[in-house]
């Protein structure tokens, strides 16, 4: 079934003006500094920090992405998505460690904390080029998603460009408007429209498709036993099961836009709500979007394209139009929170470590005006990506969990091993997200090997040899980890 | 049982963990069990557990600053 243009739109400009308001809320509620704009003052409360890390990190991939995993490879999805989910577990080691040095040392994002750590610049400036390399085309790719929902979902009534640059619109309105406040606040709204649109749609389903979840697993076990094993239908070979899930479990610190998030919550005790409702948000999607999967797989067992189950199953008779309307506001919701909060973030890099390390006498209010014209300007650089939809943009896109894995290595030196050296981080970094880039667009596998193995491998080799080889800034290694020895000490915090 | 000593017990007890999720589904018995409580339900554990003991790490972490 199709949907006219015009509920579309009307859906979507309502969608769009209770964000607005919502985002000039917190507009009013923002200080004036660089800390406020792009870490909203390191004050988030617990529940907000939670909702806006689960918008942030779930995307439209889920309901897209992961549903068309387990339509064309069964429960291989599952395993997948929730190796990445315990990667949570790195937080619980990290998290306080990334919060109080960004308290003792008014860090803006974690590249400039790799800077600092490893006394070098040249560090900040590469770790946040290679960033914002990566994550334009993924977050191109978001928009892309919406472009073609949109257009599928209306039988082609709303062109493609369209909905692009309606997402783009959006995006930055809320961004510009209130910074990571107004990122937190509407992010907030929108995982709670993801989480219960997708899991109030998912239930319908089962009911109206199957008679009930019972309806489907009986169905699933008779039609589709293959699918509920890896490898299964083939799909999940251990080799593709490690490439995609290895680069994925490390997502929680290789991701900037994610990382930056353990220096916003106001205290410790915020952020452990952030981490446990983060954790039960992320368990209920991942089943949402698992059991979505595989009712496509037994209504829609001819699809040509895994990628299209979302939107061929919205349009059966068993779904309202009223429904897919709402899971169509529900992706293109994981969508924009995914972009706006990676925009910012990628802005607040330019700022903090390019500019500002290449100018240093910049004040703050220079600072936050060059980072706040970056909003528009990365927004309009993804949407020219966008339009472009150029096969190096899908590569990149999917590289970008093995290229962003390259910054892991020195994220665990930063914290754990005092004889790590900026140029064991420069090395790994650049020569781990060329391996990343190159493999992924060559479409080579040594040794049937993922892309993300061997950036992954190489980024480690290099860190730990080049390190040994060179010298590590003593004096900052031994300040930076005795302070959290000493505050970590005091808290029993592991 | 001394701070060092948690982290280790912590972090190697999440390695054997980590592991598990990725090897014990794809040998059998879990391979050949066609049948939701397979590597469906393994999986659901494995999530649940790494939850609560992230619950049981975090709970020391508090609002006194």
């Amino acid at each position: 079934m199709i949907i006219s243009a015009y509920t579309i739109y009307l859906a979507l400009f309502l969608y769009f003006i209770v964000g607005s308001i919502i985002a000039r809320q917190a507009r009013n509620r923002l200080g004036s500094g660089v800390n406020d704009f792009f870490l909203a003052g390191r004050s988030l409360g617990g529940i907000v920090a939670a909702l806006t890390y689960s918008a942030t990190t779930y995307s439209a991939f889920m309901l897209v992405g992961l549903a068309g995993f387990t339509y064309i490879g069964g429960v291989g999805a599952l395993g997948f998505e929730l190796i990445y989910l315990s990667g949570l577990i790195l937080v619980a080691f990290f998290g306080p460690r990334f919060w109080l040095v960004g308290n003792r040392y008014n860090y803006l994002t974690p590249t400039e904390m790799l800077g600092d750590r490893y006394a070098s610049k040249a560090v900040a400036v590469v770790s946040a080029v290679a960033a914002v390399i990566f994550l334009i085309p993924y977050s191109a790719v978001q928009l892309i998603g919406i472009g073609a929902l949109l257009e599928g979902i209306s039988g082609g009534a709303i062109p493609y460009l369209v909905g692009v640059l309606i997402a783009s619109f959006v995006a930055v309105y809320w961004t510009w408007t209130g910074g990571l406040k107004a990122v937190a606040w509407t992010d907030s709204l929108q995982a709670l429209v993801m989480l219960t649109v997708a899991s109030l749609s998912v239930v319908f389903i089962a009911y109206r498709g199957f008679g009930g979840f019972g309806g489907l697993f009986t169905q699933l076990e008779a039609q589709y036993p293959a699918w509920l094993t890896v490898p299964g239908p083939g799909f999940f070979n251990i080799n593709a099961f490690v490439g995609l899930t290895l680069p994925w479990f490390f997502f929680s610190l290789s991701n900037p836009q994610v990382s930056q998030r353990l220096f916003m919550p106001r205290s410790l005790g915020q952020m452990r709500v952030m981490v446990m409702g983060f954790l039960v948000f992320g368990f209920i999607y991942t089943l949402v979007s698992i059991m979505w999967g595989f009712s496509a797989r037994l209504l829609l067992p001819d699809l040509p394209a895994a990628d299209s189950a979302t939107p061929v199953l919205l349009s059966l008779d068993i779904v309202p139009s009223a429904v897919a309307l709402l899971v169509m506001l529900g992706i293109s919701a994981a969508a924009v929170s995914t972009v706006n909060s990676i925009i910012l973030s990628l802005s607040s890099m330019v700022c903090r470590d390019v500019f500002k390390n290449v100018k240093p006498d910049t004040d703050e209010n220079k600072e936050l005006l060059i980072g706040k014209i970056f909003v528009p300007l990365f927004t309009l650089f993804i949407m020219a990506f966008a339009t472009l939809r150029l096969d190096l943009i899908a590569a990149l896109s999917v590289a970008s969990s093995a290229g962003l894995l390259v910054m892991v290595p020195a994220l665990f030196g930063a914290f754990f091993w005092k004889r790590g050296t900026a140029a064991g981080v420069l090395s790994s970094v650049i020569a781990g997200g060329l391996v990343a880039t190159i493999l992924q667009y060559g479409g080579w596998q040594p040794l049937g090997l993922w892309p993300g193995v061997w950036s992954g491998t190489v980024a480690v080799t290099l860190f730990i040899v080049v390190s040994l080889l060179t010298r590590a800034p003593d004096e900052k290694a031994e300040e930076f980890i005795g302070f959290l020895q000493s505050e970590l000490s005091g808290r029993k915090v592991i | 049982m001394s701070l060092e000593r948690q982290r280790i017990f912590w972090a190697v007890l999440f390695i054997i963990m980590i592991l598990a999720a990725f090897i014990f589904p794809f040998i059998p018995p879990l391979s050949n069990l066609t049948k939701i409580y397979g590597a469906f339900l393994f999986w659901n554990a494995f999530a649940l557990v790494v939850i609560v003991c992230l619950g049981i790490i975090t709970a020391r972490w508090r609002d006194d600053h």
